[in-house]
């Protein structure tokens, strides 16, 4: 009887929590995102959960409302923005992958009032012409020419940016990035593309890093589009009896990475931060929504974060709570 | 019976011996079901040796494809099998990451010795086969739609047993000596030791397949499946069999991947589903069911991994690389059909 009474007492309170909440017009947030089942995107999610708990608190909520495939990328993206206008929310925190297929629908968002903040994909120019209120997260070009810069730093004269997704605005602006930036520390660069084959198959991308390393004996750095790739390439290396000559670089970086990086086999890896981008864009609107606030800073650049040997301890430590 | 189940399996059956009355010949060679398959195979040869270079053939060269081959040969095999019999499993595309996620949570993340993590990994295989192959069997559901529905939901469970287990999508593993030995270590600095398992198990696959029961039994549920019940074939068992090697195969690649790159991912995998049906249909299986045979899926696969690698030793803009793809997939299919052709309606002279 004890029980029913305390089961009636919780229901009441958060009958009324529900109410007050509804009538005080909380952050109502919905975060357009990846599949979670990459490394990238469950970080996203970790930012996006660690910051509803701000949100919920001031008596808001947050939803990820998650691609299931990429194949039909802009589109559903697209759609999942109507989704959320649809279901009344105030907030829409979204990637502005395919700017074509997604601007309609996000100016659709802000014409109905919803408070809209573009994060990983997107721009500042852009945030501006749709009428968004800042862009949280990092530039691929400026990513790319960090990348490209560290090596030169490190000595390196001729590196091979290996791009497994070709034609992907994205990595062709990294791998751009990388070859203009080593080319302004006096080295040169390339691109590898990828056939479609071989995605998701690391001895095909192993092998293919090794014959190209064998057939140019010039090539000293090599850098991946993404961290699993760079576990092929370190194998790749390996093979071509390269470990001491070839420096190993990535984009973005898993376990395995970085326990190349702590020891020596992996000279870095470029970090766009992907946990402080939903972090910030999602605690950033609910604010903008709740309180009125507007941060000066654009746009909010959480990349790119360089990991090295400098810095892999604290680095690791984030990892094993799923935030780096 | 009809008289198209009675006559394939009947040209499968007799083929491994073909030399018969008429003792060894080149003619006899070339229309074994495998010829077109081989065929094919040595016209990708010779033009990667014109475009290419003869690095190709060397042996760190000759790694670069037999790696890929050996990966996706030891998959390719029960599909054609499955194939042959008329099923189709691309359930594995889920197998694969799920078969390196298990063993990687299990000896990487939670430190248990790696035998446990193998056969944890081996025995999911052989639990989501039987699931598939019980499905197949009791719902006549198409395959195709059971195992899309088991490649997705093994997909989903991997990716949200990993980030409640261990918090990320990509867990590193420490694997001991023996078990790097036995899988996952590169024979001279370059052969993936997994081309020798692979080599062993097409041995194994020819004798059962080309000279035990069971192989024609298989044959016989490809061209007609009521027919081969009624005959006596326990098809539905045997079904279920093939379902199991398949997905216990791509668990067991994916075990090996994890234990050599050291790491495994939620998300990968995916592109095997395509490129092994490909490689088998390279090979010489029909589509449809009924024909085929395991060298000739063992080319096929050769065939798809030089295709793939051998741009890497020419020098053609990287740009073009999946066009050659395309085209030469095409032309080694186009050879292969030649030949069956040929040999599916020869009519020995009279003497």
């Amino acid at each position: 009887m004890k029980m029913l009474t305390t089961m009636t007492t919780i229901l009441a309170t958060s009958v009324a929590v529900c109410l007050t909440a509804s009538l005080a017009l909380a952050a109502d947030i919905a975060v357009v995102g990846g599949k979670t089942d990459d490394a990238f995107w469950s970080k996203i999610k970790k930012g996006v959960d660690d910051s509803r708990f701000v949100v919920e608190a001031n008596g808001g909520k947050v939803t990820y409302l998650q691609l299931q495939t990429y194949d039909n990328l802009g589109p559903d993206a697209a759609g999942l923005v109507r989704t959320a206008i649809s279901q009344g929310v105030t907030g829409i925190v979204v990637p502005d992958w395919v700017p074509e297929a997604e601007d309609e629908a996000i100016k659709a968002a802000v014409s109905a009032g919803i408070k809209v903040m573009l994060m990983n994909a997107g721009s500042l120019e852009k945030a501006k012409e749709l009428g968004a209120i800042n862009y949280v997260g990092s530039d691929e070009y400026l990513a790319g020419v960090a990348g490209g810069e560290y090596f030169g730093k490190s000595g390196q004269k001729n590196v091979l940016c290996v791009n497994t997704l070709p034609g992907s605005a994205n990595q062709e602006a990294r791998c751009k990035g990388v070859i203009d930036g080593i080319g302004k520390a006096g080295g040169a660069g390339k691109q590898l593309p990828l056939p479609a084959t071989s995605f998701g198959d690391p001895t095909a991308i192993a092998e293919a890093v090794k014959a190209t390393l064998t057939q140019d004996g010039t090539i000293d750095g090599v850098i991946t589009i993404g961290a699993g790739d760079a576990d092929a390439a370190a194998s790749g290396i390996q093979q071509a009896g390269k470990v001491e000559t070839v420096k190993l670089g990535s984009f973005d970086f898993n376990e395995a990475s970085l326990d190349r990086i702590k020891g020596g086999a992996q000279l870095f890896a470029v970090d766009q931060q992907p946990y402080l981008q939903s972090l910030l864009s999602v605690s950033l609107l609910a604010s903008h929504i709740d309180f009125g606030t507007d941060l000066p800073v654009a746009p909010v650049l959480t990349g790119p974060g360089i990991v090295d040997a400098s810095n892999i301890d604290s680095t690791l430590s984030g990892v094993s709570k799923g935030a780096r | 019976m009809n008289s198209k189940t009675a006559s394939q399996p009947l040209t499968i059956a007799k083929t491994p011996s073909a030399p018969d009355a008429s003792g060894f010949s080149i003619g006899g060679l070339f229309r074994r079901p495998e010829a077109g398959a081989f065929l094919g195979l040595f016209g990708v040869f010779v033009f990667f040796l014109v475009f290419g270079s003869i690095d190709f053939l060397k042996p760190a060269g000759a790694a670069s494809w037999l790696n890929v081959a050996a990966n996706l040969g030891i998959i390719a095999f029960p599909i054609g099998l499955l194939m042959i019999a008329g099923e189709l499993d691309i359930s594995i595309g889920s197998m694969i990451p799920a078969g390196s996620m298990t063993v990687a949570i299990i000896s990487g993340y939670y430190g248990l010795p790696i035998w446990i993590g193998i056969a944890a990994s081996l025995g999911l295989g052989v639990f989501v086969g039987l699931v598939n192959g019980f499905l197949v069997v009791r719902t006549n559901v198409p395959s195709l739609i059971v195992t899309l529905g088991t490649l997705f939901a093994v997909a989903g469970l991997v990716l949200g047993l990993s980030v409640l287990l261990t918090g990320t999508t990509s867990v590193a593993l420490k694997a001991p000596e023996l078990a790097k030995f036995l899988f996952g270590q590169f024979v001279g600095n370059t052969f993936q030791v997994i081309i020798f398992w692979w080599l062993a198990l097409t041995a194994l696959y020819i004798f059962v397949i080309h000279y035990s029961p069971y192989g024609n039994w298989i044959f016989a549920m490809g061209g007609d499946k009521v027919s081969a019940r009624n005959a006596g074939i326990p098809t539905a068992r045997l079904t279920i069999c093939l379902f199991v090697l398949s997905s216990t195969s791509a668990a067991f690649v994916g075990m090996c991947q994890a234990i050599l790159f050291n790491s495994a991912q939620v998300s990968a995998g995916m592109s095997f589903i395509f490129n092994s049906i490909i490689s088998v249909v390279v090979g010489g299986v029909l589509l449809t069911g009924g024909f085929g045979s395991i060298i000739g899926i063992f080319f096929g696969t050769i065939t798809f991994a030089v295709v793939n690698q051998g741009i890497y030793f020419t020098t053609f803009d990287r740009n073009w690389s999946s066009l050659i793809i395309g085209v030469m997939l095409l032309l080694a299919v186009l050879m292969n059909n030649t030949f069956r052709t040929m040999a599916l309606s020869y009519s020995p002279k009279k003497k």
